[in-house]
């Protein structure tokens, strides 16, 4: 399995600092983004935060291939072992962040939104809190990986309000979970296998206030490499004004068919060696 | 336009614009909007349109005017208001007014910003809906994969985000056979709902009779079949 990923965060035209955050480890295929939030610097470092402390601690667990008791939480019994490593170092980063921001006034109020995805050749997870997505782009359609926890997109769901209305809402920045605000963390985690050609984004809102779904797809199509992707993304985002900071991964899979082929190669063999053999015994059975 | 839409047990029976300076509401006739109900008396209530707002008035109505189970004798509407007039709800839905209210209230605040529900605005936002709209707290549900044939009975419950089915040992549904991929199929759970992926191996799955190679989503009751193997996925509601 070929895995190619690039990212890259702008300020934009608007803001004077950057409060987004991500990290790719090539090694684990583990990638997160974050946006901050917080007076001052506190979001910068609360996203800063929770992408370190994340990649820490799943990269600790998987690399000692930690079971249950040492896992930060509760084991989720619905997900897989992988799974279980990525929620445990999301609660972690969480209850970290809550700490500090109780600890130090000026980090008071700190919270921050993450998409995070973790790829292996037989699973992809991911995992989300707040209103940074995470799309899947495979065999020329969308799909969002992601819940937004926003308080439009609950309601959206609920059925009181349409997806058009939640986009203009005024509250459509207001969050309904974020790491950092609260002791526990309940994020979105979903699990699937991966498939050949598939193309993973992981974005802040900055990409998805000004750049809709249909557009990203296209966008996603269009592309020979993730890190012209993340390019043209920026590209568009400033043209359109860039009101707000904004941050991408783009992750490109493929030479995943050879599982597939080498079943068929399985098969193929045992056919020869069938054939021969047969062969063989007629040539006995022949005078 | 501003309008109302007037329900009856969450049904809605009808809308009406309000295209006129003012409207009455009641049970009479000679109403503007004519509820039949003896819980509204004969001139319940009104609402008058002033500059760009309505002000709804109860007519000293013998049972009362609620907005947002609130006992009101006059009120400013605003967009989304839930107005009870006897057994009856009339929805206020008016978004032109959402927006300069909206504007009006924040201030300097900046709306492109991310922000975190402070404490005191979300319990506002929380009592608020659960006044206008008790909660319609969806129940959780989980997939169910039921053999309909093969030699498997029973059912299987997808208490997994992802769900592999095939001959490897770490399938959840495992299932024999010279073809069968040793991971045929995977069900995972997500945000949309249930998908189904053909993942490898000779035995063909189809849903519905139909051919899959990539992914689809699940509906209930489809049928799913892999080789000898058939099921029906459905789902059910849990606690």
């Amino acid at each position: 399995m070929l895995i190619k990923a690039a990212g890259i965060t702008d300020v934009g035209l608007k803001r004077e600092g950057n409060e987004d955050a991500y990290l790719m480890d090539d090694q684990l295929h583990l990638y997160l983004v974050a946006d901050g939030m917080g007076g001052h610097l506190a979001g910068e470092v609360a996203s800063k935060v929770a992408v370190e402390l994340i990649a820490k601690a799943f990269k600790r667990w998987s690399l000692a291939g930690t079971d249950g008791e040492e896992i930060f939480g509760d084991i989720d019994s619905s997900l897989s072992t992988q799974g279980n490593y990525l929620l445990g170092a999301i609660r972690l980063a969480n209850r970290v962040i809550h700490e500090m921001a109780a600890a130090d006034e000026r980090y008071q109020g700190m919270g921050t939104t993450l998409a995070a995805l973790s790829i292996s050749p037989s699973l992809v997870v991911a995992a989300n809190v707040g209103d940074s997505r995470i799309y899947l782009v495979r065999e020329g359609q969308l799909e969002r990986l992601s819940r937004d926890h926003t308080v439009v997109s609950e309601q959206v769901e609920m059925g009181i309000m349409t997806q058009d209305e939640a986009a203009h809402s005024p509250l459509r920045h207001v969050l309904t979970k974020n790491l950092g605000s609260a002791e526990e963390v309940y994020p979105d985690i979903f699990e699937l296998e991966p498939s050949n050609n598939d193309r993973y984004i992981l974005c802040t809102d900055g990409l998805t206030d000004l750049v809709s779904d249909e557009e990203i797809l296209d966008m996603t199509m269009l592309v020979k490499s993730p890190d012209n992707l993340c390019r043209d993304f920026v590209d568009m985002v400033l043209k359109r004004g860039g009101h707000d900071n904004t941050t991408v991964i783009s992750i490109f899979l493929s030479g995943l068919d050879e599982r597939q082929t080498g079943v068929l190669k399985k098969t193929g063999t045992l056919a020869a060696d069938l054939w021969f053999g047969l062969r063989k015994g007629l040539k006995k059975i022949k005078p | 336009m501003a309008k109302f839409v007037l329900m009856f047990n969450k049904q809605v029976i009808q809308e009406f614009p309000l295209n006129k300076g003012s409207v009455t509401i009641g049970r009479n006739e000679e109403n503007d909007i004519t509820i039949e109900n003896l819980a509204v008396s004969g001139f319940h209530a009104r609402v008058d349109k002033t500059g760009r707002d309505y002000i709804l008035t109860d007519l000293q109505s013998t049972n009362g005017t609620f907005v947002n189970d609130k006992k009101i004798f006059s009120h400013k509407l605003s967009h989304g208001d839930n107005i009870i007039i006897g057994k009856h709800t009339l929805l206020f839905l008016a978004p032109e007014l959402q927006a300069e209210d909206a504007e009006a209230d924040s201030g300097p605040v900046d709306l492109n910003k991310t922000m975190m529900l402070d404490t005191e605005r979300q319990r506002e936002l929380l009592a608020k809906q659960e006044k206008t709209s008790p909660p319609p707290k969806k129940p959780e549900k989980i997939g169910v994969l039921s053999f309909l044939d093969g030699s498997k009975v029973g059912e299987v419950e997808l208490k997994k985000k992802l769900t592999r089915i095939g001959k490897a040992s770490t399938s959840e549904v495992r299932l024999s056979g010279l073809f069968m991929g040793s991971t045929a199929a995977t069900i995972s759970k997500r945000p949309t709902g249930y998908t189904i992926t053909f993942t490898g191996g000779l035995t063909k799955l189809k849903v519905n009779g139909e051919v899959v190679k990539g992914s689809i989503p699940l509906k209930d009751f489809d049928t799913i079949e892999l080789g000898s193997y058939k099921f029906q996925f459905y789902q059910k509601e849990v606690e």
